[in-house]
């Protein structure tokens, strides 16, 4: 009963987005009543998605095992919240996660769409199609709503490296409300672009959606990695997996957009290029969907083969053509003859941060699809290896570094070298002296140094814009500062979450560069040393839960002789797998991270893997404060309505250069 | 006019995969999979010390463990290859299963330093599991 109504749920759902696909498009096109129309549809889309996700939790939790999902990937063992993270652990109940997550986005846009908005019209009609091939997906050949005849008395429950951390039941919601809110801004942005509307119009209405779709990404890359360094256990957090790409390409094309959107919006320039832009960042998601849906790449993200995988190729083609199709017609009416004036100035800044973004996103695009089209042609399987894709993210991320440290330094239009100069010779000075001391106290790895220098720039160079926006106001500085910081959202957030990048940025060359690692076989009582710890075997604890059987290791730490910790590095064995799954053990500690990962146990043995890594905690901190920056730069005033940027009369506080027009005022 | 919004764009991509491809070593970045019937046919092409990654199960009773090492043959029914892993073996490891092993031909004898077991994609109803391991 649970099925049907699921099932129902997503046919109307189907419906709605048809509805709204149409009505968007003839309201766009000039007929005034259609606004109402593509209102209420996007209003049963959501009511339809909702019921279906809504069926689909309620069979996980009544354990409905007559619905074919639930039969396949539940069992009655599985324990809460493990039992409703189900819901979108496997293949079919991901996609309804994912029409969920676009409904919500098309009813909230549709409540900001006015009867006469042509431009907002044409955005549901495109959200509207999408949602409309999603449904369809979930109502054919990705259908969790089936009947099972007869009804099994138990199922087999989740893949088991997904239950076996809680993580896993919060990436994925995360990574696609990232995913899926990029829609918004691609919408709007095909609108515009059908209307030959070259105002900016739908920059500024779809601000706040690209900012919010982009923390929650940027989120669910993070957690993905934690979640790699906290279960997986082979001592990493980023392998530049296929899987681990698929979240990242569409993360850098979608951090050049949210950058060049704002000189857009200021100086009238990028126009076209935003567009381009934007259809690489959507393409990139359902490119991302597809590597990871179709089983085209093997990772604990693939499922079984099914026609889910030339479902999306199809439709990623389709995306493509379209976009690409009308952009070719169409670009030319929203071009703009604006120019950047000077290369040395705040947008050229932004013209260097979207050309390193930009090959960033192609480098690593061509590694991750590079051994797809080689076995499609030749049939040889290959992976490419870490180096390739090192040789390049190492260079590039350094620059992008500089372009954090200078960019938000510089005016717009044309900075004097005089100028430049005057606010770059602090921060130059306290990186050039942070470089120097860590040689002084033998910290001479290159790239820890390089990083460290261009990091303190960074962080500086922050300062001295606080202290420099503060100048001449009343009140205490931290005080005044303080009042900025809230009152230009936009702008602080912007700089919370660049301090973010400078922190995860010296996280990632420190604990790659310092960090040791050693394997070692011990028989009880025996003991290995790695890096000023003693680690010591004392045999096994065996630990009975109601979906598996844990082996903890009790591996004792000893610093300086004395007892600091006992770490479990533990294998699972969960009942609905012959083979158990080993979770590792960390201590995390302010100056470093102690990390035993299991590579075979016995009684009276065990194999480990032991990494030490120095300051681990900051990467985390680092990802934090980017996340923080996005959330703090959302919190501003929210204004739907098309405003004019402001001028230097409406803003009497702070610089100009700070005004970030699109988010604030 | 609309020639040139494409053409800017397209010829930036051209000139960057040129670069990628020509800067980028990526052939040299590649990690071959054989089975090993491919292995020993193409043993000419990866004589000089490159390294591939060998898949195929491994051969009940050929397992020697001495050491650091492991030493045991690998097969796809067709062909059998020495291995002799460093490294302590995953948990996992044992007559039978599949194997991935990452590493370098010396001689005939195949040398690997990683070793990644395949995980069983399928999941049994706990009974059946049970069952497996009575047996």
């Amino acid at each position: 009963m649970t099925g049907v109504i699921g099932y129902v749920g997503i046919v109307v759902a189907a419906v709605a987005a048809g509805v709204l696909s149409v009505s968007g498009a003839v309201g766009a096109a000039g007929s005034g009543r259609m606004g109402a129309v593509a209102r209420v549809a996007a209003r049963v889309l959501l009511a339809g998605a909702a019921v279906a996700m809504l069926a689909l939790v309620g069979a996980l939790l009544t354990d409905d095992f007559s619905v074919r999902y639930i039969a396949e990937n539940h069992s009655r063992a599985t324990p809460f919240p493990f039992d409703v993270a189900t819901a979108w652990a496997a293949l079919e109940g991901s996609i309804v996660l994912w029409v969920l997550v676009l409904a919500a986005f098309t009813a909230a846009v549709a409540r900001t769409v006015g009867r006469d908005d042509r431009l907002g019209l044409s955005a549901l009609a495109v959200l509207g199609a999408i949602a409309l091939f999603f449904t369809v997906l979930v109502a054919s050949v990705a259908n969790p709503f089936q009947m099972v005849v007869p009804v099994p008395a138990d199922g087999p429950g989740p893949n088991p490296l997904l239950q076996n951390h809680i993580l896993m039941a919060v990436h994925p919601p995360l990574l696609y409300i990232g995913y899926v809110g990029l829609s918004v801004p691609f919408a709007f942005g095909m609108g515009a672009l059908g209307l030959g509307d070259a105002g900016t119009e739908w920059l500024q209405r779809t601000r706040h959606w690209t900012l919010f779709a982009w923390t929650f990404l940027t989120a669910g890359v993070a957690v993905g990695a934690l979640w790699s360094y906290e279960v997986l256990g082979w001592g990493g957090y980023w392998a530049w997996d296929p899987v681990e790409n698929a979240s990242f390409l569409p993360w850098l094309a979608g951090t050049a957009f949210l950058h060049s959107a704002i000189v857009q919006a200021r100086r009238g320039v990028l126009k076209t290029w935003n567009i381009a832009l934007l259809i690489s960042t959507f393409a990139l998601t359902i490119l991302g969907t597809f590597l990871t849906r179709s089983g085209v790449v093997a990772s604990v993200h693939s499922f079984t083969q099914s026609d889910v995988g030339p479902a999306l190729l199809g439709f990623l083609l389709v995306v493509l053509t379209g976009s690409l199709g009308l952009f070719a017609a169409r670009a030319h009416l929203v071009a703009g003859t604006r120019r950047i004036d000077r290369l040395i100035s705040r947008e050229g800044a932004f013209l260097v941060n979207n050309l390193l973004l930009s090959v960033f996103t192609f480098v690593v695009l061509v590694g991750t699809t590079y051994p797809i089209v080689l076995e499609a042609m030749t049939g040889a399987q290959v992976s490419v290896g870490r180096p390739f894709f090192d040789r390049f993210a190492i260079p590039l991320s350094l620059l992008l570094l500089a372009a954090v440290a200078v960019g938000p330094l510089l005016p717009y239009r044309a900075a004097s070298p005089r100028v430049v100069w005057q606010r770059l010779r602090w921060p130059l000075l306290a990186g050039l002296t942070a470089g120097a001391a860590l040689v002084v106290t033998g910290v001479a790895v290159a790239s820890v140094v390089a990083v460290a220098i261009l990091a303190t720039i960074v962080v500086s160079s922050i300062v001295v814009d606080a202290v420099r926006s503060t100048d001449g106001l009343p009140g205490r500085r931290v005080t005044a500062w303080w009042r900025l910081a809230r009152r230009n959202r936009g702008w602080w957030g912007g700089q919370l979450a660049h301090l973010g990048v400078a922190v995860t940025a010296l996280a990632i060359a420190v604990t790659g560069a310092m960090g040791t690692e050693i394997s070692a076989t011990l028989g009880i009582g025996e003991t290995t040393a790695l890096g000023g710890y003693t680690l010591r075997y004392e045999g096994v604890v065996r630990r009975d839960e109601p979906n598996r059987t844990v082996d903890a290791a009790q591996v004792v730490v000893l610093r300086d002789d004395v007892e600091v910790a006992t770490l479990q590095p533990r294998l699972n064995r969960y009942r609905n797998s012959r083979q158990p799954i080993a979770s590792p053990a960390i201590r995390t500690t302010p100056t470093e991270d102690l990390y035993l990962a299991l590579r075979r146990l016995t009684p009276d043995e065990v194999g480990i893997e032991a990494y030490r890594y120095p300051f681990m905690w900051l990467l985390w901190a680092g990802l934090a404060l980017i996340v923080a920056g996005g959330g703090w730069a959302l919190t501003g005033h929210r204004d739907r309505r098309v405003r004019a940027a402001p001028t230097r009369d409406a803003e009497p506080i702070g610089e100009p250069d700070q005004v970030e027009v699109l988010t604030d005022g | 006019m609309r020639v040139r919004h494409l053409a800017v764009p397209l010829a930036g991509l051209a000139v960057v995969l040129a670069g990628v491809l020509a800067f980028g070593d990526l052939n040299g970045s590649l990690v071959y999979y054989l089975t090993p019937t491919e292995a020993v046919a193409q043993r000419a092409d990866f004589d000089d010390g490159r390294r591939f990654r060998l898949a195929g199960s491994v051969v009940p009773g050929s397992v020697v463990e001495a050491g650091d090492t492991v030493e045991f043959n690998v097969t796809d029914d067709t062909t059998d290859v020495a291995v002799a892993h460093t490294g302590v073996p995953p948990q996992l490891f044992q007559a039978g299963i599949d194997v991935v092993v990452e590493g370098t031909w010396d001689g005939v004898v195949f040398r690997s330093d990683t070793m990644l077991v395949k995980h069983d994609e399928n999941y049994y109803p706990p009974d059946e599991v049970a069952a497996e391991g009575t047996r």
